[in-house]
């Protein structure tokens, strides 16, 4: 009877961890929010971004994650809800950002370095005092080539010392994009070191009534602004070429306005091509990476998946559907092949599946697509622990065993083997996780977290159940187990010889 | 179960089954048949979900740019979804110019994936790192719990099971992507699950002292019969989720459920008629050895 009670134990045990499960799965929030979905089920933007020096440097930790808190500011300026930024491996950092409007908008964002950089115009594409050349925009790059081609034959070029630039803007009637080079020198003439903290703001000129960001200095910088645009303007008196300051973001010019006077603390970057001067949000991301400053190291986007949430919510349906499908099947054929001892697993699985899913939202585990595959892998591992010791159960059976016996051998016996198997898979599992990244990491998670439950499930709670069932109480025969009379005197015989 | 068989005995017909197989896949790879997605080539992938028209493949590339339109792919995926896959986008106005013509092209919203080809090349890397890592450790683990010639056993049954995999995906042609090679790590588990489940009774069945080839394959082939019933339906047992997977799965989820699919049923094969009748053989070649060394 000490057995029994043991038993007993055990389940009641088991059933206080169903209450647990379900008070995070049902109460503590409501089950719609319960469970982390990934963003590719529910909608959303990651990216993978790669940092590298310059020069091709190392790039350090510290740095990676200086960069990391810079991206994650700047989302912040834009108003998304709950960014994940994380520093992956040791030069890239990974970027969720759930449900968003303009993901390529977003991106360029959180991926240009922003090196705010000052560069007195050496020379620029001769269109440039008659109208610019406006072009569609997939031919864009090739005129770009023709201008820097053109331009490279200039007296003011000097390899090495020199490099092109482009400003890229749209035209004002939308159809195209203006592209206009210019030559300066090889490092900026002043940096963004110069600006003041907060410095950048989207604001009207007070004159025209367009959009511009004005910049605000520091003291120091405004002192070397001066000096510049001073000497920029006695070069254009000897040459009798209009002084321009290009003020250029990364390697994009913003724009290069001419200058008529020496400039002090205050500048401004303006469009004045288009009626309302820089597009609202264009102004709003000039404002929003020279606010966060620049990042410490270059970024690189390598990756970028954008889901819509229509997408998501298909595939998040199509995967329940093959879950509860194939779990549903497996249940009704467990049920078929074993009979009694078939109601035996399939409580034992409807109890897995159910402590899964509150170890998923307790942990918590974001459920990504492959996670779901991962679910379904371990739906058969955990019906396959049950499988192995039932057949050692059906074999003891028909050595002749009685049931209650038959139970314990096929534990005993059993056990072995399914601990050996569930370690591999464990390594493959472990395996996986060390060597990747992203959603396959999801997926090796949950499929480690399920082998480890059903290894529980099978050995704890289908133990328990079954040792109850053997009970004196109980009468089980060998065919409610689905061991066929014939089959036990086939056995016998095959014993006697 | 499967008295008449003899599956040790019978090595040459199954191994010359597996060969054909095999050879057939070889021949697909070689002639060019793995069709790599943009995770390990680099390129954009646009998405379209709830398209409200239906267009051919000619509209499809009318919408887009012209220096993309002559290399991209277009294919259908369920009833009003469609997958467009092109060369690596330079920009990401571009990008976002790209996947607001196809917005507008099918009236439906468009997701889209890109991976630059440096990001590829390090995910074919890890994958292969993976699949190196995962044989290594596996053969340890199973030299450590059993002896060497089963470790060399399964080792055998797990290549089998690879090449089957990477074979069958080059004559079907389905597109290589990051989950498959998890799949096909899943299906090193397993098929290595299904083999120490064989082997762990085997060793369970094995005579303690002395060795007689005639004896030890007798002894492999009952084992097997007391354990090719669990093997069969803990296939049956995994593959039911899956075929639902490939049923009711779209996308990634079907191509990870058609790899397991097949590594599933190669696992199976291999830890019956693969990997059982290596052991003999080694065994016996063993033996030999021994006993030459011994006569000298």
């Amino acid at each position: 009877m000490v057995s029994r009670r043991n038993n007993l134990i055990v389940l009641a045990l088991v059933v206080v961890l169903l209450g647990v499960a379900a008070y995070f799965i049902f109460i503590d929030e409501p089950v719609t929010k319960s469970t982390q979905l990934g963003l590719d089920l529910q909608g959303g933007v990651s990216a993978q971004l790669k940092g590298s020096q310059t020069g091709g440097g190392k790039v350090t930790r510290q740095e990676m994650e200086q960069s990391a808190d810079l991206i994650r500011q700047r989302i912040d300026r834009l108003g998304v809800s709950e960014p994940d930024v994380r520093v992956q491996s040791e030069n890239q950092i990974v970027v969720q950002i759930p449900g968003v409007k303009n993901p390529e908008e977003v991106i360029r964002i959180i991926g240009s370095t922003a090196q705010l950089g000052f560069y007195q115009v050496l020379a620029s594409d001769p269109s440039l005092t008659e109208a610019p050349q406006v072009v569609a925009a997939e031919e864009v790059d090739k005129t770009e080539e023709d201008i820097r081609a053109n331009l490279q034959d200039d007296d003011a070029y000097k390899e090495g010392r020199t490099k092109i630039l482009f400003e890229e803007t749209p035209s004002p009637d939308g159809k195209g994009t203006s592209v206009i080079g210019y030559i300066v020198h090889k490092n900026p003439d002043l940096t963004g070191d110069a600006l003041k903290q907060n410095g950048a703001n989207v604001e009207f000129d007070q004159t025209t009534g367009k959009r511009i960001v004005s910049l605000e200095l520091t003291s120091e910088g405004g002192r070397q602004m001066g000096e510049l645009t001073q000497n920029m303007l006695a070069d254009a008196a000897a040459s009798g070429e209009p002084a321009r300051l290009a003020i250029a973001l990364d390697q994009d010019i913003q724009s290069a306005p001419t200058v008529q006077e020496p400039l002090g603390q205050n500048i401004s970057i303006s469009n004045d091509g288009l009626p309302n001067g820089l597009p609202e949000d264009e102004a709003k991301q000039l404002e929003t990476v020279l606010n966060t400053g620049a990042l410490p190291v270059n970024m690189q986007v390598i990756s970028e998946t954008t889901v819509g949430p229509t997408l998501g919510f298909s595939s998040l349906k199509s995967g329940l559907l093959a879950s509860v499908v194939g779990f549903g099947l497996v249940l009704l054929l467990l049920l078929v092949i074993y009979r009694a001892l078939g109601v035996v697993a399939d409580v034992a699985l409807l109890i897995y599946a159910f402590l899964l899913w509150g170890l998923i939202v307790i942990i918590p585990i974001t459920v990504t697509l492959p996670g779901i595959a991962g679910i379904v892998l371990s739906i058969g591992v955990a019906a396959d622990a049950n499988v192995v010791i039932f057949e050692r159960i059906k074999e003891e059976i028909r050595r002749g065993k009685t049931p209650r016996s038959a139970i314990q051998a096929g534990y005993d016996k059993g056990y072995r083997a399914i601990l050996d198997g569930n370690i591999t898979t464990l390594i493959t599992a472990f395996i996986l996780f060390a060597l990747s990244s992203g959603s396959v990491r999801g997926f090796a998670v949950l499929l480690a977290i399920g082998v480890v439950l059903s290894m529980f499930t099978a050995i704890v709670i289908t133990r328990a159940l079954l040792g109850l069932l053997s009970d004196r109480g109980i009468h089980l025969s060998p065919a409610m187990m689905g061991v066929s009379k014939a089959s036990i005197s086939a056995a016998q015989q095959a014993r006697a010889k | 179960m499967f008295e008449k068989i003899d599956f040790v005995g019978g090595w040459k017909l199954y191994f010359s089954l597996s060969a054909v197989l095999l050879l057939a896949g070889v021949v697909a790879i070689a002639l060019g048949g793995l069709n790599f997605g943009i995770d390990f080539r680099g390129g954009a992938q646009f998405t379209v979900a709830n398209a409200e028209r239906h267009l051919s493949d000619e509209q499809v590339r009318a919408a887009l740019p012209e220096d993309l339109a002559g290399e991209s792919v277009v294919t259908t995926m369920g009833q009003n979804g469609y997958e467009v896959r092109t060369p690596v986008i330079s920009s990401q106005q571009e990008q976002s110019q790209v996947r607001d013509s196809l917005s507008r092209a099918f009236g439906g919203e468009v997701s889209v994936t890109t991976v630059s080809p440096a990001f590829g090349q390090q995910l074919r890397n890890q994958a292969l790192q993976a699949v190196v890592a995962a044989l290594i450790i596996i053969v340890a683990f199973i030299s450590f719990r059993f002896e060497f010639a089963f470790a060399l056993a399964a080792m055998a049954a797990l290549v089998h099971d690879i090449l089957m995999t990477v074979g069958f995906y080059a004559i079907v042609g389905r597109e290589v992507s990051l989950v498959t090679v998890v799949a096909v790590l899943t299906v090193l588990g397993y098929s290595i699950y299904d083999t120490i489940i064989i082997f762990d009774r085997i060793r369970e069945n094995a005579p303690t002292v002395g060795y007689n080839r005639r004896r030890f394959d007798e002894m492999i082939n009952r084992s097997i019969r007391q354990v090719v019933r669990r093997s069969i339906y803990t296939s049956i047992f995994t593959l039911i989720p899956i075929t639902a997977l490939l049923i009711f799965g779209e996308a990634t989820l079907s191509d990870f459920a058609f790899a397991l699919l097949v590594g599933i049923v190669a696992g199976t094969y291999s830890s019956i008629f693969i990997a059982s009748p290596v052991l003999s053989l080694y065994k016996a070649w063993r033996a030999g050895k021994l006993q030459a060394a011994r006569s000298t």
